[in-house]
């Protein structure tokens, strides 16, 4: 298992090298660039060079990357060029909205999604499927922030039971971990009921339906765990999604969070916090994927001896 | 069980009691969402800072302010004259004033204060200021380089909030986001970049202008300002009571408030107008011709009626109606005129296609036109390209973010209609948007004229005085005009609204915006 460990990890080595190219290439090569955000409006092109100078834009693209990949490696994400602080501190200071609104729309989006798929399986082409599979699809094609908006509408404006937006109560949390956890939802109750109705057909389900086995516990106690495996995995890899799917429904609900600070650094072209804030996402996804790997390699012997 | 009972119930009687308090705390505290184009300005910073928000006259008093007719009245200042030459300036100083800090404000911070702007990206509102000398501990002489008419609307500037110096001096870069300390009727409590802003209230408060009704420390004990990127989340917020006040309500979202009973709109006139640049460096806006047909396409009226309803002024010069230096001769505003638009295409051999789009020697006059994302933008843009298409102009509309758009303006000829918008309540932006130094952006025009430039360069430097500034910048806005390097939109108002049961807003905002002179008036219910 340790070898397992070891190898996945040295694997991340050049995934991350080649993704921290592809963030800093892709936000500098995008037209913009911060110091139009900071230089007052009637500034001169002389004015603007001297700041480009200041902050090392002027210098080769390559030589940008080397100097940021320098400071990377020692753990310093460099300081933000319109918000003026680190940006550590920056990220430090939205992780934890973005972690809490993340996990617990996992948290949601597994529980529900569960149920529901094993409902669906259980009572399988009658009408609690259909109804089921039916909000499985609309909840797996409505865009995440229409679904916010019209949460926003009902809940907020026409109930009255929860606040259109903010962090500044518990309650504020709801609306938004709803429309996040809505396509994890519908993901996790698909693959669910894929799972185990498969499981359902193996010969061990009609031994125990011949030896008497009452049918709730077949279908909790046996069908259900067995078909763990897939959802596990599923969900291992949708732990980096945890801070990626919350980008748009931050903005929508105004939160704070990384996407908040992604979508303001993003139109102000503020380069260091923009490569952090996509560093932090892409460290999600690959950690997400290392996690799911090892909980496959835990639960199957055969993909451990496969991937060691 | 009896314990536990006993528990539970002095557990719901602390719960209870806890809530209570926090009402009543929460009774004399507002909550406000700062205008959407200010969210995420990421300091408070007045000396380096090139974008500030709504909160900062909150926080920081300036020498002078301006009332909603743009005429100026004193605040740090308590009274003000210039020589005859304009090379030098006089401030009377109020007494008493402290910092939030407890130091003093007094001549010596104005000496500390001014040469700070040197090297920054605010230095040319204080350029013309040689020197600051001391003439009593309440009394100081602007010895100038050369005149500055402008001088007082400079000082009245966000910019020209006066900090603390020993904070500034003490927070170094920091300053602006860790802390901020003024003299103002609120102190900055916390501040979280594109989230919100907390202040409480300054009881030692002395220092309103005549302009407030209010001469104490503010009604509002607390304020907090949140920053709410998008208007339609801002407006149902204040509809379900999460917010007390819009500090910014965009002009298509008035018929929705009108219909709530429950909220009050206050109106300003604005200091934004929306416009269209030429580029007069590309083919075919080289030929004035083209321009002034193009320009005179532009029908104001029906873009004030059918998208605006009625809610703002027809723009037909390049400045807001209340500057002087707008009351041009009528002979050089721009107002439609279809007519004289074909006319002037017709003349200039531009003959109409059969698809409705003219064409001159095989080529078509079919141009590009940029604008902004952002429902009002686009709203715009659409109604000029069908009114451009009605003179037989062909617009591909091509839509960017704020960011690479100015990007794209820099390369400087890849543009060449634009639907602009700009807040300013100077004539020097004339200056800013067509000197020669500045082309491609904000010289969208790419205006590089001789006669235009002398007359800017008088109106920039020459003028001794107000009344010869206005003048200069009359006749140098008149240039511009009859060069058609722009065709004037429109000229939204500025819209506040509150929640009519919980705030009491005067019902006349003092000040060319919502800022700390009306501020400190506003009450909860």
């Amino acid at each position: 298992m340790l070898a397992f460990l070891l190898k996945r990890l040295a694997a991340l080595a050049p995934v991350f090298l080649v993704v921290s190219i592809i963030i800093f290439m892709i936000i500098h090569l995008v037209p913009g660039d911060p110091i139009d955000s900071i230089v007052q409006i009637g500034s001169t092109p002389e004015q603007k060079a001297e700041l480009t100078a200041k902050y090392g834009l002027d210098k080769p693209l390559l030589v940008q990357y080397g100097l940021w990949l320098a400071k990377l490696v020692t753990g310093d994400l460099g300081e933000a060029i319109i918000l003026r602080q680190p940006v550590s501190t920056l990220i430090a200071q939205n992780l934890p909205h973005s972690l809490s609104l993340g996990t617990l729309a996992l948290v949601f989006s597994t529980v529900v999604g569960i149920a529901a798929g094993a409902v669906a399986a259980i009572w399988k082409d009658g009408f609690v499927d259909r109804a089921v599979m039916g909000l499985i699809l609309l909840g797996s094609t409505v865009p995440s922030f229409w679904l916010g908006l019209l949460m926003i509408l009902l809940f907020a404006v026409q109930l009255g039971w929860f606040p259109v937006s903010g962090a500044r109560t518990w309650s504020a949390l709801v609306l938004p971990v709803l429309t996040i956890g809505m396509g994890g939802v519908a993901l996790v109750a698909r693959v669910t009921r894929v799972a185990m109705l498969d499981v359902a057909r193996r010969d061990f389900v009609t031994m125990l339906h011949a030896k008497g086995v009452p049918a709730w516990r077949i279908q909790l106690q046996h069908i259900l765990r067995h078909a763990m495996l897939p959802v596990v995995t599923i969900l291992s890899l949708r732990i980096g999604w945890i801070l990626g799917g919350a980008v748009t429904i931050e903005y929508v609900f105004a939160r704070p969070g990384l996407g908040s600070l992604l979508i303001t650094s993003l139109n102000q072209r503020d380069y260091p916090v923009v490569q952090g804030c996509l560093l932090m996402l892409a460290i999600a996804v690959m950690l997400g994927t290392l996690i799911g790997d090892i909980v496959q390699a835990m639960m199957d012997p055969r993909v451990r001896e496969r991937m060691s | 069980m009896r314990s536990t009972a006993k528990a539970l119930l002095l557990s719901g009687s602390a719960l209870l009691s806890a809530a209570l308090v926090s009402g009543v705390v929460m009774a004399q505290d507002a909550t406000f969402v700062m205008p959407s184009r200010e969210v995420g300005a990421p300091s408070y910073n007045p000396i380096k800072g090139t974008r500030l928000n709504a909160a900062t006259t909150l926080i920081y008093d300036r020498m002078v302010i301006q009332d909603a007719d743009q005429s100026f009245h004193g605040q740090l200042a308590t009274s003000w004259e210039t020589t005859a030459d304009g090379m030098s300036w006089t401030f009377k100083l109020r007494p008493g004033v402290k910092f939030h800090d407890g130091e003093p404000f007094d001549a010596q911070t104005i000496v500390w204060w001014l040469p700070k702007f040197k090297g920054t990206e605010n230095a040319f509102m204080t350029d013309a200021i040689d020197k600051v000398e001391v003439i009593d501990p309440l009394t100081v002489k602007f010895v100038m380089k050369n005149p500055d008419p402008n001088m007082l609307f400079n000082m009245a500037s966000s910019f020209m909030g006066v900090p603390s110096p020993k904070a500034f001096d003490a927070l170094g870069d920091r300053y602006g986001v860790s802390g901020a300390v003024g003299t103002g009727p609120f102190k900055l409590e916390s501040f979280a970049v594109g989230q919100q802003t907390v202040l409480v209230r300054n009881d030692s408060y002395n220092s309103a202008s005549k302009l407030s009704t209010n001469q104490g420390p503010a009604k509002l004990k607390k304020i907090t300002i949140r920053e709410i990127p998008d208007d339609s989340t801002a407006f149902l917020e204040l509809k379900t009571g999460g917010v007390d006040m819009l500090l910014s309500v965009p002009t298509d979202f008035l018929p929705r408030l009108s219909a709530e009973r429950a909220t009050k709109v206050v109106t300003l006139p604005g200091t934004e107008v929306y416009y269209m640049p030429m580029n007069s460096s590309v083919e075919p806006f080289t030929d004035v011709k083209v321009r002034e047909a193009t320009a005179f396409a532009i029908n104001q009226k029906e873009i004030l009626a059918s998208l605006f309803g009625g809610v703002g002024a027809e723009a037909n010069t390049f400045l807001i109606s209340g500057l002087a230096e707008a009351k041009i001769d009528p002979k050089f505003a721009i107002s439609y005129d279809p007519a004289r638009s074909k006319k002037v295409l017709d003349d200039a051999g531009w003959a109409m296609g059969p698809d409705g789009v003219r064409a001159k020697g095989g080529v078509k006059l079919q141009v590009k036109l940029w604008t902004q994302n952002g429902t009002e933008f686009k709203r715009v843009t659409e109604v000029v390209q069908a009114q451009l298409k009605a003179v037989g102009i062909g617009a591909d509309i091509t839509i960017f973010d704020a960011a690479t758009i100015t990007a794209q303006y820099r390369k400087k000829t890849d543009h060449q209609l634009a639907v602009r918008v700009y807040s300013w309540a100077n004539a020097d932006i004339l200056d800013w948007f067509f000197a020669a130094k500045r082309a491609g952006h904000p010289n969208h025009s790419m205006w590089v004229n001789a006669d235009s430039e002398a007359l800017n360069e008088k109106a920039m430097k020459g003028s001794r005085n107000w009344d010869e500034r206005v003048a200069n910048f009359r006749a140098y806005h008149e240039n511009l005009l009859s060069n058609f390097v722009f065709a004037p939109i429109y000229q939204p108002v500025q819209n506040f609204a509150n929640a009519d049961a919980r705030l009491s807003v005067p019902a006349a905002v003092r000040g060319t915006r919502l800022q700390s002179q009306t501020i400190v008036d506003i009450e909860k219910k």
